[in-house]
């Protein structure tokens, strides 16, 4: 209010003019308004395409986990839709080697749902998709990870040796478990020894029975001495009675713990017994000298390439599965996502016509590899299936290819029900010409597959975690070679020669676990030729094996093991002498207790 | 670069300029400056900016305190974003303009963009009727005596005066 005072408004006014009045529209105003969204327009157009280029990459690198690279990207506004060329995504198990190069990708995409922040692409063509190409640079991004369990699944299981090892060589590196627990044994029954020795002398023995007979005795004088000395011998008998009781039941308890001891000890001496038999299977299953092992041979040729096709499958049904990874399950109500710190969180309403985030309704696919050219078709590739209600399909196929007749592949990806997904697939190969293959690298017994002629059919469904699926493979024109020409070993060679005379053999696969971890069952007719060729021989070598270990085991084990028998034979000596005691002191008395009191006195025992 | 800011403020507040166009720049700088910069409804504020006579200086000054302001203020903008969005009688709204391409460009369902644009249409008005009616005091009662103050003379002999009397020749109507 003083300042009010001290500077009036007429006193103020005077030295300023007062507001001009211009109007309030400015039409310049529009006129910079549209040069300036038509400049916008004009940058943007200009740094679209290196923005396109770097989201893609950012995404993609994210996504796979290793550096995704685009070489270009083009937008085109009419049609809208976008241009990539040469796209490399690194593989991240091994970051020199591109997982996947893309030589170009045109896609359409849908303006109007754009707006709403929705990528819906209609078609989508995928020219020159190839596999495992040579990167020009390092592309990892995350620190190599530990081989998967599946990989060690793929591990080839040595092939059984088909000649009688050294007996002196298994025995130096044998690690017997029956001396171990003939050892063991043999200390506690030693112990056990000891302290039933110390609980005997506690023990009442002869001498106290021997003295309960001197006591009876001397009470059988004083009861003949009047009344006085029968009340004076009634009142010894009845001391008498007392101690003996005492005693008696220390033994009798005695015995009881005796007879619990020697049970337990039995078990552990009959299982002493056994062990030696147990380390000489254990030691032939370890030399897989057995005529079994033979009965699934093919397996252990062809377990080792079986289990690389797996592994690899796996690991493309892994890398597959962020792009199905979806994204929120819709409740009833508005749905809240993506809670980002600093940029808000997204409400989902319920749509009209709801549809995906992102949505490529089909794609168009050319896959180069090795043996030529396989195109397909992948319909309705979208992390939210279950907004679409339609599953992920896919068909590929090629015929004449370079060693192959013909492949089809198909197959579908149902994420409709989140809560239960399943995929499948299917492949079907006619006419695939093997190429020659080592199965078996040991020196001294390696297996080849020369050439071959192979139709295969494989089915595999994965629902949820669980994998099952089963391929039959039929091989012709098949050329096997198995051991040296100049191999002294008689089986080896009679192996060698029953498979060089194999011309066509099937193998069945049985795949089952679970994606993490699955098992691979392989059989074939292979062994039943195996089988026929060689089984008696083995059979005989694995029996000499078998008598040659029998012998030295229990060269080992046998001179403890009879020790341990007759320590263990030597506690029967505590027992009879704990029955002996017993016998004594309750036969005393019957015997002698009763006859001392006059006639009837009647002792409660 | 505070002394340029307080001289562009006070070149503003001695100008010429209606007091409502300074404060229509003020409050349309609030709603830009307070929201998300690249938001749909910011090109209306740009159009509405430029067509209709605003002080722009109040304008560029208002947009640079407010989305400095605004940074601080986002959580809050959040949570009263997410209460107005997640509110179960504007559930069917809300559904309605979801529905709406123009508006899922704008992307009102952001809980900041919701929060930010709610509060500031909300003290626009306030906004407005407040600062006119403290550019008529600050004109009328303050001026002419800052004017006289011996810190006011001091500084009117410095570089700051400088500045002030350079952007007190455009004229500020700018």
């Amino acid at each position: 209010m003083t300042e009010e005072k001290a500077l009036p408004p007429a006193r103020e006014s005077e030295g300023r003019k007062k507001p001009k009045n211009e109007g309030w529209i400015r039409w310049w105003g529009l006129g910079v308004f549209v040069g300036l969204t038509v400049t916008l327009a004009v940058v943007w157009l200009f740094l679209i395409d290196p923005f396109v280029k770097r989201i893609i990459e950012q995404t993609g690198t994210k996504l796979v986990g290793a550096k995704v690279e685009v070489g270009a990207a083009h937008v085109t506004l009419s049609p809208l839709g976008l241009t990539l060329s040469r796209l490399q995504a690194t593989n991240p198990d091994a970051p020199m080697t591109n997982a996947v190069e893309v030589a170009r990708i045109t896609l359409s995409l849908d303006g109007v749902h754009l707006f709403r922040r929705k990528i819906i692409i209609e078609e989508m063509a995928v020219e020159g998709l190839r596999f495992g190409t040579p990167g020009q640079s390092s592309g990892a991004v995350t620190p190599s990870r530990e081989p998967s369990v599946v990989a060690k699944l793929a591990a080839t299981v040595p092939l059984p040796f088909f000649e009688v090892p050294d007996i002196k060589t298994v025995m130096a590196t044998a690690d017997l478990q029956s001396i171990k627990l003939v050892d063991s044994l043999q200390a506690d029954i030693r112990k056990e020894q000891e302290n039933w020795k110390k609980r005997l002398v506690e023990l009442p023995d002869k001498a106290t029975f021997n003295d309960y007979k001197t006591r009876i005795e001397n009470v059988k004088s004083s009861a003949k001495g009047g009344v006085g000395g029968l009340l004076g011998a009634a009142g010894e008998v009845a001391a008498i009675q007392k101690d003996l009781e005492k005693d008696l039941a220390a033994i009798k308890q005695a015995k009881t713990d005796f007879d619990t001891q020697m049970n337990t000890l039995k078990q552990r001496v009959d299982q002493a017994i056994k062990a030696p038999q147990e380390d000489i299977r254990r030691l032939r299953e370890q030399y897989s000298l057995s005529p079994q092992g033979l009965a699934n041979m093919s397996g252990m040729l062809l377990r080792g390439k079986g289990g690389d096709w797996v592994r690899t499958g796996l690991t493309w049904y892994g890398k597959m599965q962020p792009i199905l990874a979806q994204a929120q399950v819709s409740s009833k109500g508005p749905d809240v996502v993506k809670p980002i710190r600093g940029k808000g969180v997204d409400v989902r309403f319920k749509e009209r016509a709801p549809l995906p985030d992102v949505l490529i309704r089909m794609a168009t696919v050319s896959v180069q590899l090795d043996v030529g050219n396989l195109n397909g078709r992948i319909e309705n590739i979208t992390p939210d299936q279950h907004i679409l209600g339609k599953p992920l399909t896919f068909a590929f196929a090629g015929d004449k290819l370079n060693g192959v007749q013909s492949i089809r592949l198909d197959g579908t990806m149902n994420r409709v029900m989140p809560v239960s997904p399943k995929d499948h697939m299917q492949v079907r190969v006619r006419g695939y010409q093997v190429p020659p293959t080592v199965l078996s690298d040991r020196v001294d017994w390696p297996v080849a597959l020369g050439k071959a002629m192979a139709d295969a059919d494989l089915q595999v469904t994965v629902s949820g975690q669980a994998v099952a699926g089963q391929a039959t493979v039929g091989l012709q024109s098949v050329k096997l070679t198995a051991g040296k020409p100049a191999a002294a070993n008689p089986v080896i060679k009679a192996i060698g020669g029953a498979l060089a005379g194999v011309t066509a053999f099937t193998v069945k696969a049985e795949i089952a676990g679970t994606v993490e971890q699955c098992d691979l069952q392989l059989t074939s007719d292979l062994d039943r030729v195996l089988k026929d060729a060689v089984g008696k021989q083995v059979q005989a070598l694995a029996d000499q094996f078998t008598k040659e270990l029998e012998s030295a085991v229990m060269a080992r084990v046998g001179g403890p093991l009879n020790e341990l028998k007759s320590s263990f034979g030597g506690l029967g000596g505590i027992g009879n002498e704990l029955a002996a005691r017993l016998t004594q002191g309750t036969a005393l008395p019957q015997g002698s207790l009763e006859k001392a009191l006059p006639g009837g006195l009647k002792l409660p025992f | 670069m505070m002394l340029r800011m307080l001289a562009r403020l006070l070149a503003v507040l001695n100008s010429e300029t209606h007091p409502g166009q300074i404060s229509l720049g003020f409050c349309f700088a609030m709603v830009a400056g307070l929201t998300p910069f690249l938001s749909l409804h910011n090109l209306l504020v740009l159009l509405l900016v430029l067509v209709i006579r605003v002080n722009l200086s109040a304008f560029l000054l208002g947009l640079t305190l407010f989305s400095g302001l605004a940074f601080g203020l986002d959580p809050l903008f959040h949570r009263i974003g997410l209460a107005v969005l997640t509110h179960d009688s504007l559930e069917g709204l809300w559904t309605a303009l979801y529905n709406s391409t123009l508006w899922r460009l704008e992307h009102f369902n952001n809980s900041i963009v919701m929060g930010s644009l709610f509060c500031s249409l909300l003290a626009f008005m306030p906004l407005y009727l407040l600062s006119n009616a403290a550019i008529r005091r600050y004109r009328a009662h303050i001026l002419a005596w800052v004017e006289k103050t011996r810190v006011m003379q001091l500084l009117k002999a410095s570089r700051f005066y400088s500045l002030y009397q350079s952007f007190s020749g455009l004229g500020g109507g700018l």
